[in-house]
């Protein structure tokens, strides 16, 4: 197996005090579905903004799909975008357009400036669109305005938008953290698919330590800003999950031996 | 009897401390300010109509005549100086003043508005165009056009660049508060799949804000109507608002600017429905 993504020595500086990555390693080989798991304020969010430079990283390199992304020009960058879908806590949709509007926003970055300010998509794409849409669960609501779905429904679409993308690689930022446990495992179970048939790379920030443990290929642990753990679900140890979420996680309210039993 | 008796007993429940008097405002530095203001103004309108110079005039008299000079401009308007045909056709051409400026305004003002949106631009660029446009709006329409007047001389070309300056300040304010409104990680969303700046604005931002944008312009289209009236006669820009002054400071014909004012009436109550209804059907479908 190759790696997709290989993050060398990243480190993040916001300000002059905050510290928010100092040198974290790790590597993503194609088709993984990996987690990254930590306390708040760890430092997820800004590692996986670093991945497609919404943040820019101030040392270290990351290399992607043998490109090293730090050093992109613009046009570039946009390129290796939309080979990148990222999904949202929030979903992040245009609430007054309709699901299909918003799904067809995934290819605006492969299309002219004009195509993509006139919205206009070729039958192809609109194919495709209702494909994903249908493959999501959401043939009843192609029309509906995005505002008017529930929390689960927002997030297929968001879904939808980044696998219309054709990506090679998904970034979810705690892609179930506003929704309830039978969405929730939906999202997770679509992104599970994605992954494993698709054979599309999925990098998840997840609270959820047993839904991490139950999903995923790897887990990558962080804190301060710093890998602490990274290796299989499976190895996983109490004392890892400590060292992961801090000394006061002693009674965390899961039980790491009743997940692995399962 | 019995529910009395319950009713009572409800009441002996009450804690004590409920039944005092709960303030629900609390005294604080701004409300003090704003009171203190209203009285002091009550006071001075009040000592203002008691030192008026009143001369011989009789109030009492002053009143009823007022009452019958409205009597007659109301009650009794007519037409002597023009048709009805002419009023009609000067109201369009007021009306199409303000239609102008205002739509010369809104194109205008989509653009100097993205770049003052703070989430579009960078914050320089943006407290740059607000600043400028801040100090445009505070002088007054009337004023501008007086202003335009010395290049362009006063008529109808003063009065459209004026007032087209006016409204741009007032739309960039307004749609620019309405594009900051858009929450940032839809931004954020289509900037990671790698869609460019323009195809944000008119994909995300535009339609998000469309339906304030909207009612923000026929506002402004309202605004306008009633500036072109008084540019009719302050400026000379032609229209009903010049027959009205014709009527008023040359004829001395008050009948007809009570029809004149009839006229301009019905045009704004038109304008006032026809708004309501767009925005009623952009509702629904937006
Ligand atoms: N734009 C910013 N400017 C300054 N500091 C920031 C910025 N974004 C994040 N930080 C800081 O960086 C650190 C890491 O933040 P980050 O959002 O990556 O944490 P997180 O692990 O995603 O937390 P959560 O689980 O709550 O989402 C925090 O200390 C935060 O205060
Ligand atoms: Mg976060």
């Amino acid at each position: 197996m190759t790696a997709l993504l290989e993050v060398n020595h990243v480190s993040k500086q916001f300000g002059s005090d905050t510290k928010a990555l100092s040198d974290v390693n790790f590597s993503v080989n194609e088709g993984e579905f990996v987690s990254i798991i930590g306390p708040s304020g760890a430092g997820k969010s800004t590692l996986l903004r670093c991945i497609n430079r919404m943040i820019d990283a101030t040392s270290g390199e990351i290399i992607f799909d043998n490109m090293n992304v730090m050093n992109l020009k613009k046009k570039d960058l946009k390129k290796v975008r939309t080979k990148i879908g990222m999904i949202f806590q929030h979903y992040n949709l245009v609430n007054r357009l309709s699901v299909i509007e918003n799904t067809l926003h995934g290819n605006l970055g492969k299309k002219s400036t004009l195509a993509g300010v006139l919205g206009l998509y070729s039958q192809e794409e609109k194919e495709q669109a209702v494909n994903i849409l249908h493959v999501l669960g959401l043939d009843e609501h192609i029309y509906k305005r995005a505002d008017q779905l529930s929390g689960g429904q927002k997030q297929r679409v968001g879904i939808a938008r980044a696998l219309i993308q054709d990506p090679r690689m998904l970034l979810c930022d705690e892609p179930i953290a506003s929704l309830d446990p039978n969405s929730a495992k939906i999202i997770m179970d679509h992104l599970r698919n994605i992954s494993t048939k698709l054979g599309i790379t999925v990098l998840v920030n997840l609270h959820q330590v047993d839904v991490a443990l139950k999903y995923s290929d790897k887990i990558i642990g962080v804190n301060h800003g710093q890998v602490v753990y990274n290796g299989s679900p499976k190895d996983i140890t109490k004392e890892d999950i400590q060292l992961i979420y801090g000394s006061e996680a002693e009674d965390l309210i899961f039980d790491v031996g009743g997940i692995h039993a399962s | 009897m019995e529910a009395n008796e319950q009713l009572t007993s409800a009441k002996q429940l009450l804690d004590p401390q409920l039944q005092k008097k709960i303030r629900i405002k609390t005294l604080t530095k701004s409300s003090v300010v704003i009171r203190s203001t209203l009285i002091i103004l009550a006071l001075l309108s009040i000592y203002a109509f008691i030192s008026f110079d009143y001369k011989q005039l009789d109030v009492g008299e002053a009143v009823l005549s007022t009452f019958a000079n409205l009597k007659a401009m109301f009650l009794e308007p007519h037409l002597k100086h023009f048709t009805f045909t002419h009023a009609l056709y000067q109201v369009f051409v007021t009306l199409g003043l303000a239609f102008l400026t205002t739509l010369f305004g809104a194109i205008i003002a989509v653009f100097l508005g993205l770049l003052a949106a703070e989430n579009l631009t960078n914050k320089r660029v943006s407290s740059m165009i607000k600043g400028s446009v801040a100090f445009i709006r505070a002088v007054p329409t009337v004023l501008w056009v007086l202003i335009f007047a010395v290049a362009a001389g006063l008529g109808s070309v003063a009065a459209v660049i004026g007032m087209t300056f006016h409204s741009v300040s007032y739309l960039v304010k307004a749609y620019s508060e309405s594009f900051e409104e858009l929450d940032n990680g839809v931004i954020e969303a289509l900037q990671a799949s790698g869609a460019n700046w323009w195809q944000i604005i008119f994909q995300a931002v535009i339609p998000s804000s469309l339906t304030y944008m909207i009612s923000w312009t026929f506002l402004r289209f309202e605004i306008n109507f009633a500036v072109a009236i008084a540019m009719g006669a302050a400026a000379g820009a032609g229209g009903i608002g010049f027959d009205m002054f014709m009527a008023s400071n040359f004829y001395l014909d008050i009948r007809e600017i009570g029809a004149i004012t009839y006229f301009v009436l019905a045009i704004a109550i038109l304008l006032e429905m026809v708004a309501i209804r767009f925005k009623k059907k952009l509702k629904v479908n937006g």
